[in-house]
């Protein structure tokens, strides 16, 4: 039941490790693969249900965090806000990042997509949207999060995963609908 | 009636299938199936029978023909839909409640017409609704129902001389809403009267601020503004979600069965021939509506129309068009205007305020409901639709020259939700139409989201993300530049859109997209190690930047940040190089005649700072590439003499020059070796000379250098040996 520790150990050269974790293992599989076809650095996948993870002092360490929220499914969300207290505060200098499938759809209650952009604005983390329903939306997804995992394990270089969090963080967007609104 | 009208059909039919039989055999076959069709068809026939004599008060329970009737006619329904005899036989048989309720609602669920709906029946059913013994919940399904195949009735002039009718189930609460949306989409101006106004006002003071109420409150506005004194926010909540989804997936399904026979019914029903009808339609929830009319049959019925009213749909050319001006008749489904050029035209010319209400209503709706929050299940086949709808809809922007509220409003949202790929050409293209926002919004609405997707995307979104708002930017100058008042230099932006503008406030939102775009540009820049496609892309728009006082009159100069101009500078290829100083000219052209301008005028101020900033990097670049300078104190580059003497670069301080810069190299080498071509040893140097100098500025000038060409001539004043950049920059 040990934290995921960012920075005990030291990183390999031009290797960047992601973590996806997903409670309904639906899409890391597919998005493991599509971030495998990535060849200027060696990417290395790894997945989880939930956090925490088992302990085991082989683990190399891990650049980046990503939690995949299936906004149509409760359990989906909560099981992603539970895990959050097995990383160590270190990972959220730029280094978590939060990635919501199935938004558009007609049965999501909004407050729920309230809640995880809440959730996401309060740690300072990226959010992004995916379309997991087609392959192309896969690959899309699969290249957003490489941009951020390259730079989260140092491999921009002029910048730092914090900097680049700082810019990439998520905001509570405005009530468009609001009638005061002109 | 549905009996007779089947059988006298067929009858039509048999004569010649038989006279064709007898000369080929193969069609005999053909008349077999017709046959076993007709027998198929006869239990139905029998069954409409059944509901249209059956008796008031016939049990329900334990009725055997009954359910074998309607099994039958629910069949008939979801595979092929029902004819409009068929329609009408139910419609009368469900709202009469003959056999009660509860088959009423059995068979309103399963009203799905082939074709047309008759207007007849509908408006027999909103007689029966005022019978007084029918179930609310039934009540609000018939309006549903009425709203959904609304665009199939063949007429409206009937259900317009029963408005008062309808209007009067205003009171009912339940009600209300569904009322609302059908009297939207029958209002027309003699419809609006004083009295009907204050009752809506004195719902909306009962139930609160409704957004059915305030639609049907803003298009009433629009018809006769002097009798609503009530302020309408520009944006309501969209407002009738009454469609009923399991309805249209149904019918979308029963339509696309039969598409052939449906082009075909409206193809008759329309003389004129027209080719938007006889194409193939594509059947899905995006689709365009065809432009179909909504012609009264008989004209003369109405009472309150003085003048002949004209379908849109039978105008057939643009002179046609200009005669019949003022008597067009819009069609039902507004969104058809999308697909007619001459409907654009006409909605151009006219600037009728409920035509663009009505098309805006049309495309919120369509937008949001059917696409920002669209169902699971047809996540597969949307993308094509979609993509041609959202094509049409951009050429229709691009016609007109300004996007429609409704879809920027859907926009503000959908970035909130986009993943930054899904129809990115299309989502930038509509992203380029937005109209100028008060720079106090632009941030919530446009940058946050636009930053988050910048920063998390790849290098091809991100040079997407810079030709879109380079596009945004000259369509905003453009507005300006059309609508600027000449007096008080105020401007009314958009003749549709009714968003009134300060100058002041529309140069605080070009300042503020101009610097959004540059903090973008630096940090981007940075992160891609100043890749050379970005760069061409950010160049691209501070080419627009550039020319904002000459191109567009708007006085207001903003230069680059230094995370743009440095890499421009010290990019490796001669074009960037090329092209910053082509914009540092334009600068220099436009700030200069502002300053003339300013002074003859006193209209407008450019600020002193603006002027610092230019002179600043013109004397670094003059320094750098004429003065082989490039160390100077008070540069933004600086680096001490002792670390230069350290680094072993011979003469640090030309690295730069028009010889020696990277980008201008191997100009430098080849001019060298056209110049003296027996020379063994490269000496660059040499070409300083004097003459060799000239000679190697013509050289270069003549590889298509023109922008360095017009920033040497218009900064160095032809003086080949200059001690100091700053006597050639001192106009301030």
């Amino acid at each position: 039941m040990a934290l995921l520790k960012p920075f005990s150990k030291l990183p390999g050269l031009n290797t960047a490790i992601i973590l996806l974790v997903e409670n309904e293992e639906k899409l890391q599989l597919r998005l493991g693969d599509a971030l495998l076809k990535e060849t200027s650095v060696v990417v290395n996948v790894r997945l989880a249900k939930s956090l925490p993870l088992p302990v085991n002092e082989r683990r190399p360490r891990i650049d980046l965090v990503v939690f995949i929220i299936n906004l149509t499914s409760e359990p989906s969300f909560q099981s992603a806000e539970a895990s959050l207290k097995y990383l160590d505060p270190g990972y959220f200098l730029g280094k978590v990042c939060f990635m919501v499938t199935k938004a558009r759809n007609a049965s999501v209650p909004t407050r729920r997509l309230d809640a995880v952009r809440m959730l996401a604005a309060s740690l300072h983390c990226p959010l992004l949207f995916a379309e997991d329903q087609t392959p192309e939306g896969v690959f899309g997804a699969a290249d957003r999060l490489l941009t951020i995992l390259k730079g989260a394990a140092g491999l921009v270089p002029f910048t730092t995963p914090l900097y680049l969090s700082h810019l990439t963080r998520c905001t509570l967007p405005p009530d468009v609908d609001q009638p005061s609104f002109d | 009636m549905a009996a007779s009208s089947d059988s006298s059909e067929s009858d039509q039919l048999r004569p010649s299938d038989q006279s064709v039989s007898c000369r080929s055999g193969n069609r005999s076959m053909r008349v077999a199936e017709n046959e076993r069709r007709k027998k198929a068809e006869e239990p139905f026939v029998l069954a409409l029978k059944y509901f249209s004599d059956v008796q008031t008060g016939t049990p329900v329970t334990g009725n055997d023909e009954f359910e074998k009737n309607l099994v039958l006619v629910e069949r008939v329904a979801y595979s092929n839909g029902l004819s409009p005899e068929a329609i009408s036989i139910m419609l009368e048989f469900a709202m009469s409640l003959r056999m009660g309720s509860s088959p009423c609602v059995r068979v309103l669920k399963c009203l799905l017409p082939s074709s047309v709906v008759p207007q007849e029946a509908v408006v027999r059913g909103v007689v029966w609704l005022n019978v007084g013994k029918m179930p609310i919940t039934t009540q609000v399904l018939f309006l549903k129902w009425v709203l959904t195949v609304f665009d199939m009735i063949d007429a409206k002039d009937q259900l317009r001389a029963v408005y008062g009718f309808i209007f009067s189930f205003i009171t009912e609460e339940n009600l209300c809403p569904f009322v609302c949306h059908l009297l939207y989409l029958l209002t027309r101006k003699e419809s609006v009267r004083a009295f009907r106004v204050r009752k809506l006002m004195d719902l909306q003071s009962k139930l609160g601020r409704q957004p059915f109420l305030l639609h049907l409150l803003s298009l009433y506005k629009v018809f006769s503004p002097e009798l609503v004194a009530l302020s309408v926010p520009s944006r309501v909540k969209s407002g009738f979600k009454n469609h009923n989804s399991p309805w249209k997936v149904a019918l979308a399904a029963v339509q696309r069965r039969n598409g052939a026979q449906i082009a075909s019914a409206i193809s008759l029903a329309l003389p004129v021939g027209d080719r938007t009808s006889s194409r193939k339609r594509k059947h899905g929830h995006l689709q365009i509506p065809v432009l179909t009319s909504v012609t009264n049959k008989q004209p003369h019925t109405e009472q309150n129309s003085r003048k002949k009213l004209i379908p849109l749909v039978q105008i057939q050319s643009f002179d046609q068009l200009l005669k019949t001006m003022h008597q067009i008749e819009l069609p039902a489904q507004m969104g058809s205007l999308l697909g007619s050029g001459l409907a654009l035209q006409y909605l151009d010319c006219v600037q009728e305020e409920s035509a663009l209400l009505r098309l805006n209503f049309w495309l919120g709706c369509a937008l949001q409901e059917e696409f920002l929050f669209g169902s699971d299940d047809d996540a597969a086949h949307i993308p094509e639709e979609t993509l041609q709808f959202l094509d049409k809809l951009l050429s229709a922007q691009h016609f007109l020259q300004e996007g429609f509220s409704s879809s920027d409003a859907f926009l503000y949202k959908f970035l909130n939700v986009w993943d930054g790929s899904l129809m990115r050409p299309q989502i930038l293209g509509l992203l380029s139409n937005i109209p100028v926002i008060p720079a106090l919004h632009l941030g919530k609405l446009l940058f946050e989201p636009l930053t988050q997707l910048f920063f998390t995307s790849s290098l091809f979104f991100k040079c997407g993300l810079m030709e879109c708002l380079n596009s945004m930017l000259v369509k905003w100058l453009t507005w300006h530049s059309v609508y600027a008042l000449e007096d008080d230099l105020d401007i009314s932006l958009g003749s549709h859109t009714s968003v009134n503008m300060t100058l002041s406030g529309f140069k605080d939102s070009v300042m503020e997209l101009v610097h959004f775009v540059g903090r973008l540009a630096s940090v981007g820049l940075q992160l891609e190690g100043c890749h050379t496609l970005l760069l061409s892309f950010v160049l691209d728009f501070y080419g627009t930047v550039c020319d904002t006082f000459l191109k567009f009159g708007l006085p207001l100069v903003v230069m680059p940040p230094a995370g743009v101009f440095y890499p421009a500078f010290f990019a490796a290829d001669p074009i960037s190089l090329d092209r910053l100083a082509h914009i540092m000219h334009r600068y220099r052209v436009n700030l200069t005649s502002a300053k003339n301008q300013e002074k003859a005028t006193e209209a407008f101020h450019i600020s002193r700072q603006t002027f610092q900033e230019f002179n600043h990097y013109l004397v670094f670049m003059v320094n750098c590439l004429w003065n082989s300078r490039m160390f100077k104190p008070g540069m933004d580059v600086r680096l001490s003499e002792e670390l230069l003497q350290k680094s072993n670069v011979p003469q640090y301080w030309t690295r730069f020059d028009l010889i020696h810069h990277p980008a201008l190299m191997s100009y430098a080498f080849d001019f060298h070796q056209k110049c003296w071509p027996g020379r063994k040893e490269m000496d660059l140097n040499s070409i300083k000379h004097l003459k060799p100098w000239s000679w190697y500025l013509q050289y270069l000038f003549n590889q298509g250098f023109d922008g360095l060409k017009d920033f040497f001539q218009s900064n160095i004043n032809q003086q080949l040996t200059v001690d100091d950049g700053q006597g050639d920059s001192q106009q301030r």
